[in-house]
């Protein structure tokens, strides 16, 4: 039987400083052992562990379709997240995955999608935008709109180029308040969301910080999209992963287990999900 | 159904020990809890419901999940011989089918293999568990509102019955059977001791407190979710988290590390949804940071969501919860409330 609660090392291959307030790292991890290495999809989610110091959950933001490195963006906030912050290239890290659901990139297929995050929580639309493009025929038009309080919170700056260059997927970008020098939208999420026209009968998949998804999802819906099609992925402190450990839950639903992706029509039901 | 003579107890428990690491209560001091025997001397067969729950002997209140060194992760190693619990009432080996539901088996997802739970299952698959049935009922006991009795032996593997200068013991299951195979020689129960184990039920089963019909408790918690009724519920409980420690079926934990330069250990503890911190997010979010959001919760768990993804109540109405309370905040008054309201 397989022991979930031990993890296995990964080697930190590349460190990128994403704000310059030095809030945000991302984490380039490299497989030590061939074997180690699994498959998974966008959405799911790992708990990285530096042995002494404690484990944390962290959604995946690599894409499956980038091979033999997991990517994880960390916000410097706890003692675990500090910790995480002072590691060195070469430096060896435990990880615990992957667990959790996913966003149902199946139903997508030959149709078109909408991705809308907020801030730091654009890790797993990370994965599932570049899973997306690395696929693309499989899928219609990609929408993204992505907000940050400025433009220095954005994280993927240098991916954020490459994408606005591209003529198959539309993407705005917007920030809480006008900045000099800002050229895009400035704006709250939820605002953005109703002013540039998306298609209803898109899929639609949130991520961000709980006030922004709360705002959010009722604007969708106002659109027309149906709860059906809107996915949101949510967080909770955890600690086994597996839906033992009973902190996660939200109702008679875990987090870790059942979720993090819910569907909009699932969390309804649930109540203080939001 | 053969019997032992309460004079062969001490070379019952003897024989018993060669091939399982044997546990009993164990009086220490005022306490009574289930502890590792030397002899049967160390057994208190008197006591009803030990203090803490027989849960800690599979869960234990620390445990060590991996050692650390610079070499790698080691997981410690379990001694050999499997476990034998002597002296479990009805409501704690109910308990054990309900935490294996949680660590045991996996319903959720696919892949089930990677949600079970290998610390609890090397402890838990090969026991030997001894159901004592209870003569005589506490005042707290209320394991009849949850279709247990003081003569049910579900979860156990062996029921046993003190009677006179006896004990009783009737197979349960295969592994019971198995074991009981080879008391071939024993004595078999006479059709006069049948009928006083039918008084001794009897008599039994009136000391229990009148049954409650809870079969409505499942939808109503669900209807009374945004009810004030929390407000009078949670008004009383200070958060102590004393209910969660002695309950046979609550399961929470938190994992933290150990160690001092590269060599450490991982272990989990029990935990309680009571605690403030227990959801607290490092960023400061606390979806239950109200005592009335945690009380709601440990309440709602209990006797909705487990219902809900199990099929089942997590309580066995052991009265521990009721017993150690330091406000006598009575969960049967609480059930009573929410059925009534």
């Amino acid at each position: 039987m397989k022991n979930t609660y031990i993890p296995f090392q990964m080697k930190v291959k590349k460190i990128y400083t994403e704000s310059p307030d030095r809030t945000l790292k991302t984490f380039d991890l490299s497989y030590l052992n061939k074997e180690d290495k699994f498959d998974f999809l966008p959405g799911q989610f790992c708990e990285f562990s530096i042995l002494g110091k404690g484990e944390s959950p962290f959604g995946i933001a690599s894409s499956p379709t980038e091979e033999d490195i997991l990517k994880f963006t960390v916000n410097r906030t706890g003692s675990v997240t500090n910790e995480i912050h002072y590691l060195q290239e070469d430096d060896i890290v435990g990880i615990r995955g992957p667990l959790g659901n996913w966003y149902p990139v199946e139903k997508f297929k030959g149709q078109d999608v909408v991705i809308i995050g907020g801030g730091f929580a654009f890790t797993t639309l990370r994965s599932l935008l570049i899973y997306m493009l690395d696929n693309r025929d499989d899928y219609g038009k990609i929408t993204v709109i992505y907000g940050a309080r400025n433009p220095d919170l954005f994280i993927y700056k240098d991916e954020i180029k490459e994408w606005e260059k591209r003529d198959d997927l539309t993407l705005h970008l917007t920030i809480d308040n006008p900045v000099k020098g800002w050229d895009k939208l400035t704006g709250f999420v939820p605002t953005v969301t109703k002013e540039v026209s998306l298609d209803p009968t898109s899929w639609c998949v949130v991520c961000g910080p709980p006030i922004m998804i709360k705002y959010t999802l009722p604007v969708l819906t106002e659109l027309g999209f149906p709860d059906e099609k809107i996915y949101t992925s949510l967080e909770r402190r955890m600690k086994c992963g597996i839906g033992k450990c009973g902190r996660c839950n939200i109702g008679s639903k875990y987090v870790c287990i059942d979720g993090p992706v819910f569907s909009y029509e699932e969390i309804k039901k649930i109540p203080e999900a939001l | 159904m053969i019997k032992i003579k309460k004079s062969d107890f001490s070379t019952f428990i003897t024989n018993l020990q060669k091939n399982y690491s044997v546990f009993a209560p164990v009086t220490d001091g005022k306490a009574t809890a289930f502890k590792k025997i030397k002899s049967a001397e160390d057994i208190n067969n008197k006591v009803l419901n030990t203090k803490r729950s027989p849960k800690e002997i599979f869960f234990p209140q620390s445990e060590v999940l991996f050692q650390y060194t610079e070499e790698g992760i080691k997981v410690p190693k379990r001694e050999e011989k499997p476990f034998a619990i002597w002296g479990m009432r009805n409501c704690d080996t109910k308990s054990l089918l309900l935490l294996d539901k949680v660590f045991g088996e996996a319903h959720q997802m696919p892949k089930k293999d990677m949600y079970k739970d290998p610390y609890w299952k090397e402890k838990y698959d090969n026991c030997l568990v001894f159901n004592l049935a209870c003569n005589k009922p506490l005042s707290t006991c209320f394991c009849n509102w949850f279709d247990g009795g003081p003569f049910n032996n579900t979860g156990s593997d062996i029921f046993v019955i003190e009677n006179d200068e006896n004990y009783i013991f009737e197979a349960v299951s295969d592994k019971g059977k198995k074991f009981l195979k080879e008391f071939k020689t024993a004595e078999q129960v006479s059709d006069k001791e049948i009928k006083k184990i039918e008084k001794l039920k009897e008599t039994a089963e009136s000391y229990l407190a009148e049954k409650e019909d809870i079969s409505s408790l499942f939808s109503k918690t669900k209807e009374i979710w945004d009810e004030t009724i929390w407000d009078e519920i949670a008004a009383k409980c200070i958060n102590c988290g004393a209910c969660a420690f002695v309950c046979p079926t609550c399961h929470c934990f938190d994992v933290s590390d150990e160690g001092k330069g590269k060599k450490g250990k991982r272990i989990r503890l029990w935990d309680s949804c009571m605690f403030a911190i227990f959801t607290k997010e490092a960023s400061g979010h606390n979806p239950r940071s109200q005592s009335l959001q945690r009380v709601r919760q440990r309440v709602m768990h209990k006797y909705n969501y487990f219902m809900d993804n199990y099929d089942e109540h997590l309580c066995t109405g052991c009265g521990r919860c009721v017993v150690v309370c330091p406000v006598n905040l009575d969960i049967r008054e609480v059930i009573k409330k929410i059925i009534r309201y």
